[in-house]
């Protein structure tokens, strides 16, 4: 992960046509929407739901981005030059394993439904950790095809 | 740290935003449409007629629609990530037309973020908010895409740019490297938990679903169950030795069956899919009574619209409709059994609704009436 700038291509800003003409297909869209969320405010309360929907943007740009930044400082960046992208593909992948499992690490579904078998039926560490396993075997063939390269 | 070679770059540049935005674009399309499909069946008001045929349908379309939303997680994480550093650009913004684009990205980056949460969570049965989350994730979905369109107006020339300089590209070997095998980490972590999740709808692949939160083989009777009888209330009442369904509602001769009638009556087997909109889908070989069969039986007329309610006292999907199309197709049952076996209580016992091209929630479970309109 890194934090050098964009390429020194001119910043051409946004494309005015292509903006209004965004805006006049994308505002109506975004209406639909709001509309129909505030003509069901009893299904969308709406505090409950600004807070979710806010909050997962500022859970993203103020926690995941940073810890994402401080990992790459702090591990990517001092592992050698070969190994960067593998480390890099391999703890992104890794955390969004772990992300797309959580619920199911975290039994929500099973406690939600405890009478339904068929809910979150299995051993979800297990799982992850095959997963996982399959992630690392990958990125550690990845490295030694890199260093066997690097050698000739 | 100004070594090029301690210091992998390019990953921030436009050309992976633009590459990465693309396929978020196509892909969070494909969630719409399908989404937009799957409220239409889902809500008879809005006067859209699911069609009996193709029999997988829905299932395909119900199936795409939550892979792809899965796929989109690291995908959009990594977009996230490559244009991060532009939140902090100073000034924020330098003209009017900026500063519009600007503003509208923060509902499309929460909204994005919204809908892939509340997806998630959903096919997990997790519900850490107060809102209704079909009708929450639809009115979002809708703010996402207008959303969308005014990125994609406001950006299609730096992308038509970024996706076409790429032979006379200026930089170094080592930062085109560092970019492939950045989009090449984004695309391939979308890949790997789509291979170890797809499975709960896609069959080949049931054994690899690890990260799914469904077997399409696991649960009673060998497939699962959204709402069991239990949590449903109905358990005295689909047991019941005085239990009949009645055909009722704009017909000639109203009709009453016990168990034992329907099994009496003609049966017909078909193959067809179980869909739950949160992705997991299965095909089972049910037998039982064609609707069909009952309606001419009742004197219906014959384009005749049918209201099924199930015995179940609570839960949002007591009732459901037939269209005429699916009502009088050959393969729409009242089911009696599924694979040769009773169906079990969890799964409808005594009678179930199973039509081709439904979401499961509709194949309503312990019928009690079929209302004909």
């Amino acid at each position: 992960m890194n934090d050098r700038a964009p390429e020194s291509v001119e910043d051409l800003g946004p494309n005015r046509v292509g903006l209004v003409v965004g805006l006049m297909l994308g505002v109506p869209l975004m209406t639909v929407g709001v509309l129909g969320l505030w003509q069901h405010m009893d299904a969308t309360p709406p505090a409950n739901y600004l807070r979710f929907f806010i909050g997962g943007d500022l859970l993203h740009d103020f926690l995941v981005a940073p810890v994402a930044a401080l990992v790459g400082v702090v591990i990517i960046r001092r592992a050698p030059a070969l190994v960067r992208g593998p480390l890099r593909a391999a703890l992104f992948t890794s955390a969004i394993v772990i992300a797309v499992a959580w619920p199911g690490l975290r039994g929500y579904g099973r406690a939600r439904a405890p009478d339904n078998i068929s809910v979150q039926p299995l051993n979800y560490a297990t799982a992850v950790l095959t997963v996982l396993a399959v992630v690392w075997v990958v990125t550690a063939v990845w490295v030694t095809v890199e260093v066997l390269r690097s050698r000739r | 740290m100004n070594d090029p070679a301690l210091r992998p770059a390019g990953v921030h540049d436009e050309r992976v935003a633009a590459r990465l935005g693309v396929a978020l674009g196509v892909a969070f399309t494909v969630c719409f449409l399908t989404g937009l499909y799957s409220h239409l069946a889902q809500h008879p008001s809005l006067g859209f007629q699911l069609p009996a045929r193709p029999v997988g349908l829905y299932r395909v379309t119900q199936g795409v629609h939550v892979a792809t939303g899965i796929a989109c997680i690291p995908l959009l994480f990594a977009k996230l990530w490559t244009v991060y550093p532009q939140l902090f650009q100073w000034p924020p913004f330098h003209g009017l037309a900026h500063a519009i684009e600007r503003i509208m990205i923060f509902p499309l980056v929460a909204g994005s973020i919204f809908m892939l949460f509340t997806g998630l969570a959903n096919i997990h049965l997790w519900y850490p908010w107060r809102f209704n989350f079909p009708d929450t994730h639809f009115r979002t979905a809708w703010i996402v895409m207008g959303a969308l369109v005014v990125h994609i107006g406001a950006k299609v020339t730096v992308t038509r740019r970024a996706l076409r300089r790429t032979p006379a590209d200026p930089v170094a070997p080592e930062v085109v490297a560092d970019r492939r095998a950045f989009l090449a980490t984004a695309f391939g972590a979308s890949a790997l938990i789509t291979v170890f999740s797809v499975g709960e709808t896609f069959g080949p692949l049931t054994r690899l679903a690890l990260l799914a939160p469904r077997r399409p083989d696991t649960g009673t009777q060998g497939f699962p169950v959204n709402g069991t009888a239990k949590e449903t209330g109905v358990l005295s009442l689909a047991q019941s030795p005085d239990y009949r369904l009645r055909v009722e509602g704009n017909v000639r001769t109203p009709l009453s069956f016990s168990v034992d009638e329907l099994r009496a009556l003609p049966q017909h087997s078909a193959e067809l899919p179980i869909t739950c909109v949160e992705g997991w889908s299965v095909s089972r070989r049910w037998t039982g009574v064609p609707v069909r069969d009952l309606l001419r039986r009742a004197g219906a007329p014959p384009h005749a619209r049918v209201r099924v309610e199930s015995l179940q006292p609570y839960g949002s999907y007591t009732v459901s409709f037939l269209d005429s199309d699916q009502a009088h197709d050959a393969d729409t049952l009242l089911a009696l059994l599924v694979n040769g076996e009773l169906l079990a209580l969890d799964h409808g016992y005594p009678v179930r609704l199973i039509a081709p091209d439904r979401p499961g929630v509709l194949q309503t479970k312990w019928i009690g009436k079929v209302i004909v309109l």
